[in-house]
């Protein structure tokens, strides 16, 4: 994995998947088109919750960036077209969520357009209250598990 | 790709949705259905067509399903979505079909849908809905 992140929520740990249950999962293509299906399910969850409206926009942003990973660096364009590309795992907390989005294919990398690793991964880790980058099932491609959690001032 | 994991057309660029059932069947389904309706460029009394059915599938189905969440597979095609859901039970689609009957109604899905099939797979059975729009 190539990902360089330095930041004091991130840290590498086993896979989440299969500790808790899982109420919502996706799995689409890694087509840029579906991350909006990911927003859209992500959003029924948030409310259906009644977490804070800022917590819900961090959840969004932070989403968007994980799943543009995959859409960007995970998979060539054929690859991209398989219905499981993109996973995505939702799951309500007591006091917030998590979310974790996992591919199958090359996993992490930097922009093929940019010179640095870019922002992706930083944004994230200042979005979430608890983030964990690892490899995918079977060692292969990537797994973002992001922890949200409302802040004292959002949960007032 | 198993045929458990195929799209309603046994064809990859299928997503799948697949919530514990709960209260989070009906908003999660309604929102992803409505999205893709729109993908598909349904006119808009056919997507409402398409949340209602998803609406009854999220209220009916986890009374059918083999597993313990409602599992759906969607997939757009020219002013058309198709809908799997399943695994159900055996005798589960035709469950699910009486199921979505409605008193002084009628059968709501039978009427919005342009065809449904219940395929049987193995010991389970899959609904097909398929929804679309010809102008």
């Amino acid at each position: 994995m190539r990902a360089h992140v330095s930041t004091r929520s991130l840290r590498a740990g086993p896979a989440l998947i299969g500790l808790t249950p899982s109420p919502v999962r996706l799995s689409l293509p890694a087509q840029p088109r579906n991350i909006a299906v990911v927003r859209r399910a992500l959003e029924a969850i948030a409310e259906e919750l009644a977490l804070p409206r800022r917590l819900i926009e961090d959840m969004r942003l932070a989403v968007t960036e994980a799943c543009t990973n995959v859409v960007r660096h995970a998979y060539t364009e054929a690859e991209a077209t398989e219905a499981n590309a993109m996973r995505v795992e939702m799951l309500p907390e007591t006091d917030g969520m998590q979310v974790i989005v996992e591919d199958r294919g090359r996993g992490l990398g930097p922009s093929p357009d940019a010179r640095g690793p870019g922002l992706g991964l930083p944004l994230i880790a200042a979005l979430t209250s608890q983030l964990e980058v690892s490899h995918g099932a079977d060692e292969r491609g990537s797994r973002i598990a992001m922890s949200f959690a409302p802040t004292p001032i959002e949960a007032a | 790709m198993t045929e458990a994991a195929a799209g309603p057309n046994g064809s990859p660029g299928t997503t799948r949705v697949s919530i514990a059932s709960g209260p989070l069947v009906g908003p999660v389904l309604r929102r992803v259905v409505g999205m893709l309706a729109a993908r598909a460029d349904l006119p808009l009394d056919r997507l409402d067509d398409a949340v209602l059915v998803a609406d009854l599938i999220a209220s009916r189905a986890p009374a059918h399903m083999q597993t313990p969440s409602v599992d759906v597979d969607l997939e757009t095609g020219d002013r058309t979505l198709f809908l799997r859901v399943g695994p159900l039970r055996p005798g589960g689609g035709e469950a699910l079909i009486v199921d979505a009957s409605v008193p002084g109604v009628g059968n709501v899905i039978e009427q919005l849908a342009d065809d449904i099939t219940v395929k049987p797979d193995g010991d389970s059975e899959y609904l097909l809905v398929r929804l679309a729009y010809s102008s």
